[in-house]
């Protein structure tokens, strides 16, 4: 640090405002610099001789004007205190509450994203490898759009994925893990009484039978 | 206290007040540099701390709130006519007659206000509070509703000032405390 530096910091350190980092690094040049302490010393004493002019020199309400200017205060009311809903809480404490709002939303986005529930498996994932024959003891259920046979040649017999499995289980041998390779559907004409049945394999291929 | 005024108790907003009646008055009159524009000044800040003393914050000192009224006042009030100089002469007119003045000490009151004669308004707030009422940094910056930074910048500047100031015209008065 040179001269000039130094003398843009000496106002403040004299009066020991002078940051920490500052303060040492001016320190350091005062251990070599004479004429800068000299004129640290000139200011310290500028200050103090006015400091020591100011104390000296102080001025005070007359009695009877300071009693008149208290009964004309006392005679005024003070305004309201502000009503607010809000006023009683600080300012810090809104900006503390946000701040924690805003966190905990978004660890809980974070952790949401994190732990998201894998997908249902497919029916077909916890099912049995079994032929899906028709078969009797099956509840059929009638699909919605067979109420008017007119409008559809044929019915369709969906068997209750669940009791085909079970039904299945009880009569073959317990697989280690559920799954279910192949489904079966039966469409039964109105009309003419005609049944198309069809396999679906674990890939959705299909193959048509008519009995 | 306060909410004892805040009460209906007027009464008590005396005692709050009456430590700080020097210092008030003291203040404008650094400031403003004449007896009876710094009675108006101190009067006008006591009414409006009266006035507003329900928007107090508890939690800050009260006499940091009564200087940043005053502050507030004087800007309003005082500082442009100080800025013309017009109070420059009032004082000086002031003081030839009235014998108050005379009697709180002409010569040492004339001294301290020539070293403050050659400050910007800003710089004689920062370093009257800073220097003179021994604020520090923050609360002067609190006061004067400004930057720390900008409380450095002008008391950098008017130290630097009152040194020459000082050197110039008053060199006994750097003797006297060496």
């Amino acid at each position: 640090m040179n001269c000039s530096g130094a003398r843009k910091w000496i106002p403040l350190y004299a009066g020991a405002d002078l940051s920490v980092r500052k303060n040492r690094r001016l320190e350091k040049h005062l251990e070599k610099c004479a004429s800068c302490g000299r004129e640290i010393e000139e200011l310290r004493a500028a200050l103090d001789g006015v400091r020591a002019v100011a104390s000296r020199e102080s001025i005070d309400w007359p009695e009877a004007e300071w009693r008149g200017l208290m009964a004309r205060v006392k005679s005024k009311r003070p305004e309201a205190r502000p009503v607010s809903p809000f006023g009683a809480i600080p300012r810090k404490a809104w900006a503390y509450g946000l701040a924690i709002v805003l966190v905990v939303g978004i660890a809980a986005l974070i952790l949401r994203s994190i732990f998201r529930p894998a997908a249902a498996p497919l029916l077909s994932e916890i099912m049995t490898a079994t032929p899906a024959q028709p078969s009797r003891a099956l509840k059929i259920d009638n699909a919605p759009s067979m109420n008017n046979p007119r409008d559809v040649p044929f019915r369709v017999q969906r068997y209750q994925a669940e009791r085909l499995d079970l039904a299945t289980l009880a009569a073959g041998p317990a697989p280690e893990k559920a799954t279910q390779n192949l489904m079966s559907l039966t469409l039964v004409s109105q009309e003419t009484g005609l049944k198309v049945h069809w396999t679906f394999n674990r890939n959705f291929e299909w193959k048509e039978k008519k009995p | 206290m306060v909410e004892l005024v805040l009460g209906g108790r007027t009464e008590a907003f005396e005692p709050l007040v009456t430590p700080y009646r020097r210092l008030l008055l003291t203040l404008a009159y650094r400031l403003c540099r004449n007896v009876e524009e710094a009675k108006e000044i101190s009067q006008e800040t006591l009414l409006r701390a009266f006035r507003y003393l329900g928007s107090f914050d508890r939690k800050r000192s009260f006499k940091n709130w009564l200087l940043q009224i005053e502050m507030n006042v004087w800007r309003s009030l005082g500082a442009r006519a100080a800025d013309e100089g017009t109070l420059r002469e009032l004082a000086v007119e002031n003081t030839a007659e009235d014998p108050e003045e005379k009697l709180a000490g002409n010569e040492v009151r004339e001294r301290l206000l020539a070293c403050l004669d050659g400050l910007s308004p800003r710089e004689r707030e920062v370093f009257l509070l800073r220097d003179i009422e021994g604020r520090n940094i923050k609360e002067t910056a609190g006061v004067l509703r400004t930057s720390e930074i900008s409380v450095r910048v002008h008391l950098s500047r008017a130290r630097a000032k009152i040194r020459e100031l000082v050197k110039e015209r008053f060199p006994g008065l750097m003797e006297g405390q060496r």
